[in-house]
């Protein structure tokens, strides 16, 4: 049993008491009653239902328990592991999409003419759907795009690019517009953190002669290392649960497999392919990632307030 | 020296902020000058005119989408207001025996990939006939979003003098009505940020929209948006046209609202 949320009233005789917290109680279950009930029908039992699916042959209709088959096939399917490979990648450009913004939130930090203008329009992309932001990038990294007209204005048009036909190259091509996505998000998060710094502490740093530079690696990062960590998580989230809808637009997971991240795979596998058994085992592996993500801020959080 | 050198520091951030606003604004330049040419003024790339907007709203229910996209998205936010802002209260105030366990199963919701749900979710709704229904989508739009604002709205109420409501009670007011002359009005401002958050997140959403409203008289509009990319249609000014109404909603609710967003955002960092 857990104890009861609140304190009851001290004033109350103790039959009153009783009848007052069952009352209490009572009201509390029919008040979170709603809640409970949408997520439980459609997000508690989908879960469940998508472990148990995952030891099955499943086509939508009829389901087969096969045991660990789904699972023993994706670790030996190369498919599975160059999408694996491809998360790692988007992983491993996170670093710039947390950099960049710290960079620029230290400079809008400086409160130059027109910073909370700025501010705004950095921020904007956070309100645009990944579909037309998609749309758009489309045309920028088109053979005939954007890019390419920009490089030949500047007298560089003997680089040509065409960034989405690549094997080797598409992802980059959706990880810079992902960068481009985040960048306002991650910028107003370090800027909200670094107006609760104290502002004396970069007083004594540029009396004792600390140039712009040393104050940002000494000072005004570690003091953020809390908010740096929470964007950090959320762009992680962000790249690997909510990107779905910038690659269909953008590549549909091609050339090859070459953009397909895992939550594309299971859209892939499930209603391009039909194999939803399969599906849902690599939606349980995206479940995993995702939850170890979360306990390890959580339990990274929880270190530094103790 | 040291102040001339200071004047010339702030010349190079302002300046370097500002490229950085055209790289960020290009986009919606592009999409807003792109709409306004025909096909084949886009392709010699001078001359303007309405034309593509013409071809815009003669190729798909332009109308008809955005209202089932303002339908979709209203209701879906109502539900997760209702919910939340009553789950709130009840896991923050009042309590029962094992609502604290409930309540951290709803935050482990707020861990749930979409599309770790996505296919169980749509079979379950497909044998009940529910795909193609407004209340299909919006249901699942509702627990989607609802954990996150059930988070929100508890810690919000949590904030709330408990002395109120055992004043309240002593009074003779019923839960019911504590919920909603007290709670409800104090929490405005949450409600608010709750609201933002979600009216554009769902708005903007493609893959519930993708699967679980199919046909053209339900689709939403970034659905219809993304439909037309897939269809043979490459009339890129007229998808620029598309991109627009499809964003100017959103951007709206952006500009009005660019605080409460803020807020939202920070909020979920105090856990």
């Amino acid at each position: 049993m857990t104890q009861a949320v609140g304190s009851t009233p001290e004033t109350l005789v103790p039959k009153r008491r009783s009848r007052y917290l069952r009352d209490r109680q009572r009201a509390g279950f029919l008040f979170s009653l709603p809640v409970m009930a949408l997520i439980l029908a459609f997000l508690a039992i989908p879960i469940v239902q998508t472990f148990y699916q995952s030891f099955t042959a499943w086509d939508g209709i009829t389901s087969t328990w096969t045991g660990l088959q789904n699972y023993q096939y994706l670790a030996g399917a190369p498919t599975f592991w160059q999408v694996v490979e491809n998360n790692l990648v988007l992983l491993a450009s996170i670093p710039l999409a947390i950099l960049i913004p710290l960079i620029v939130a230290f400079l809008l930090n400086e409160h130059v003419t027109g910073w909370r203008f700025f501010r705004s329009v950095y921020f904007l992309p956070t309100s645009i759907s990944w579909v037309v932001i998609g749309l758009v990038a489309i045309r920028f990294f088109a053979s005939e795009g954007i890019l390419n007209g920009v490089l030949r204005t500047f007298g560089l048009g003997f680089i040509h690019t065409d960034l989405l036909s690549g094997e080797g190259s598409a992802l980059a091509a959706v990880i810079i517009t992902f960068i481009w996505s985040v960048f306002g998000t991650n910028t107003i998060i370090f800027i909200t953190g670094m107006a609760t710094l104290d502002r004396e502490v970069y007083e004594a740093a540029r009396v004792d002669g600390a140039g712009a530079m040393q104050t940002l690696i000494h000072i005004t990062i570690p003091m953020l290392m809390r908010f740096i960590q929470f964007a950090f998580i959320l762009t992680v989230i962000t790249a690997f649960t909510a990107l779905f809808s910038l690659i269909f637009i953008m590549t549909q997971g091609g050339p090859g497999f070459a953009t397909t991240t895992l939550e594309f795979f299971i859209w892939d596998r499930a209603f391009k392919v039909g194999t939803f058994g399969l599906a849902s085992a690599i939606g349980v592996v995206l479940f995993a990632v995702v939850f170890v993500i979360w306990i390890a801020q959580y339990r990274i959080l929880r270190s530094r307030t103790d | 020296m040291n102040r001339t050198r200071q004047r010339v520091n702030r010349t190079a951030i302002f300046l370097i902020l500002c490229a950085l606003v055209v790289i960020m604004l290009f986009p919606f330049v592009f999409m807003a000058m792109t709409s306004f040419r025909s096909y084949d003024q886009y392709l010699m790339g001078s001359g303007y005119s309405l034309d593509s907007w013409t071809v815009l709203f003669n190729t798909i229910p332009v109308l008809q989408e955005l209202i089932n996209s303002s339908l979709v998205t209203g209701a879906a936010v109502l539900l997760i207001l209702v919910t939340s802002t009553m789950g709130g209260f009840a896991f923050a105030k009042l309590g029962y025996p094992g609502s604290s366990v409930v309540f951290l199963l709803i935050l482990a919701g707020m861990m749930v990939p979409v599309q770790s749900i996505i296919i169980p979710e749509y079979v379950n709704l497909s044998q009940i006939g529910w795909i193609d229904k407004y209340y299909g989508a919006i249901l699942v739009y509702a627990a989607l979003g609802a954990p996150f604002a059930t988070y929100l709205m508890t810690t919000f109420y949590r904030g709330v003098p408990t002395e109120l409501v055992e004043a309240a009670l002593m009074d003779g007011a019923s839960y019911f009505r504590i919920f909603t002359r007290i709670m409800l009005p104090l929490s405005a401002p949450a409600i608010v940020t709750v609201a933002v958050l979600q009216v554009i997140q769902i708005w903007d959403d493609f893959l519930i929209g993708f699967l679980f409203l199919q046909t053209p008289d339900v689709r939403t509009i970034t659905v219809g948006l993304a439909t037309l990319q897939s269809s043979r249609m490459v009339n890129i000014p007229a998808l620029m046209a598309g991109s627009i109404v499809s964003a100017l909603p959103a951007i709206i609710v952006y500009l009005i609202f660019q605080r409460h967003l803020v807020r939202g955002l920070t909020m979920g960092m105090s856990k």
